[in-house]
């Protein structure tokens, strides 16, 4: 899910930036330092929409950089465990599919998708129903539920099911167009 | 992590952070984000090499499942669902999926029916119709 949410940080600055565009200065170093990054706690930060508030600064000791702690308001992407959204398959093998929500990847093992769907391998590998009439397959958008997250110091990993009510193929990319 | 309890969406269980702040629907990060593209593209020749990695594949995303795409229309969704004591996590996962019937309702948000709430199966057949109408006439 996306959020909009205030976060701090403290951020340092050459005293060469010092003069009348030092809020501009900090601002686009902030945007550089923090858009595309992501944490365990909050998510992926997307984009910074706005800046709350810049505190006073603190010189540093021995260096001269100045730190300034500054609010800030920006759009993050945090995944739930339990979460339902909509995803794009990027790709399919034997051992299940990974598919694509913004910038998360979620994967969903061949245990956690229907019993009644079946892996085809050929040049378009893909889970298909026995009678033909579902088929999962790169570029199909897909439901699913989030059962569990992986978080490392700089990526969110999620595992997906869409073995519930109401979860699975959302549009299949060969009958669409 | 620091010793919180297990998180569970179903259950309204996001952490009180999560809990508080703003959501948003992807309609609505769609228009965020759109904007502030537009913003970069006058500034710079080429804007896709200014963004993040994950701004580029949110903003795909997010206009790939855009279930409403004018503004109005956006707007009108967030006003409709307010209406009905949600939390703004229920009111997004809503707001983004658009369920059909009040049994995929309560699939996607289990919470609405969890909480002792007074959330009848007729108040939330009358939430999805006023849904779907804003759909038919945008």
């Amino acid at each position: 899910m996306f959020f909009h949410i205030v976060l701090e940080r403290n951020m340092q600055l050459h005293p060469r930036h010092f003069g009348r565009d030092l809020r501009e200065k900090l601002v686009s170093k902030l945007m550089k330092d923090v858009e595309g990054t992501c944490s365990g706690r909050h998510g992926f930060v997307v984009a910074i929409t706005g800046i709350e508030n810049v505190g006073k600064g603190l010189i540093r000791d021995g260096t001269g950089f100045v730190t300034f702690p500054v609010k800030y308001q920006c759009v993050v992407f945090r995944p739930f465990k339990g979460e339902i959204l909509e995803a794009v398959v990027t790709m399919v093998n034997k051992m299940g599919f990974f598919a694509e929500a913004g910038p998360v990847q979620i994967f969903v093992s061949n245990h956690l998708i229907p019993d009644d769907m079946e892996f085809q391998s050929g040049d378009m590998p893909n889970y298909t129903t026995s009678d033909g009439s579902v088929k999962i397959q790169k570029d199909s958008e897909v439901r699913l539920k989030i059962i569990g997250t992986r978080v490392d110091a700089t990526e969110i990993f999620c595992i997906g099911t869409i073995k519930d009510d109401f979860l699975g193929v959302i549009s299949d990319p060969a009958t669409a167009s | 992590m620091s010793g919180e309890e297990e998180e569970n969406a179903a259950e309204l269980k996001i952490g009180d952070e999560f809990l508080k702040a703003k959501c948003l629907m992807n309609c609505e990060v769609a228009l965020i984000l759109e904007r502030k593209y537009e913003q970069l593209q006058q500034m710079s020749e080429d804007p896709m090499n200014q963004v993040s990695q994950v701004f580029e594949k949110s903003l795909q995303y997010v206009k790939r499942f855009s279930r409403y795409k004018n503004p109005d229309a956006v707007r009108q969704v967030r006003e409709i669902l307010s209406r009905y004591q949600l939390a703004e996590f229920e009111l997004c996962v809503l707001g983004n999926l658009c369920p059909e019937t009040v049994e995929e309702a309560i699939a996607m948000v289990p919470s609405i029916k969890t909480r002792g709430r007074a959330h009848e199966d007729e108040a939330i057949e009358k939430m999805l119709n006023d849904l779907s109408l804003i759909k038919k006439f945008e």
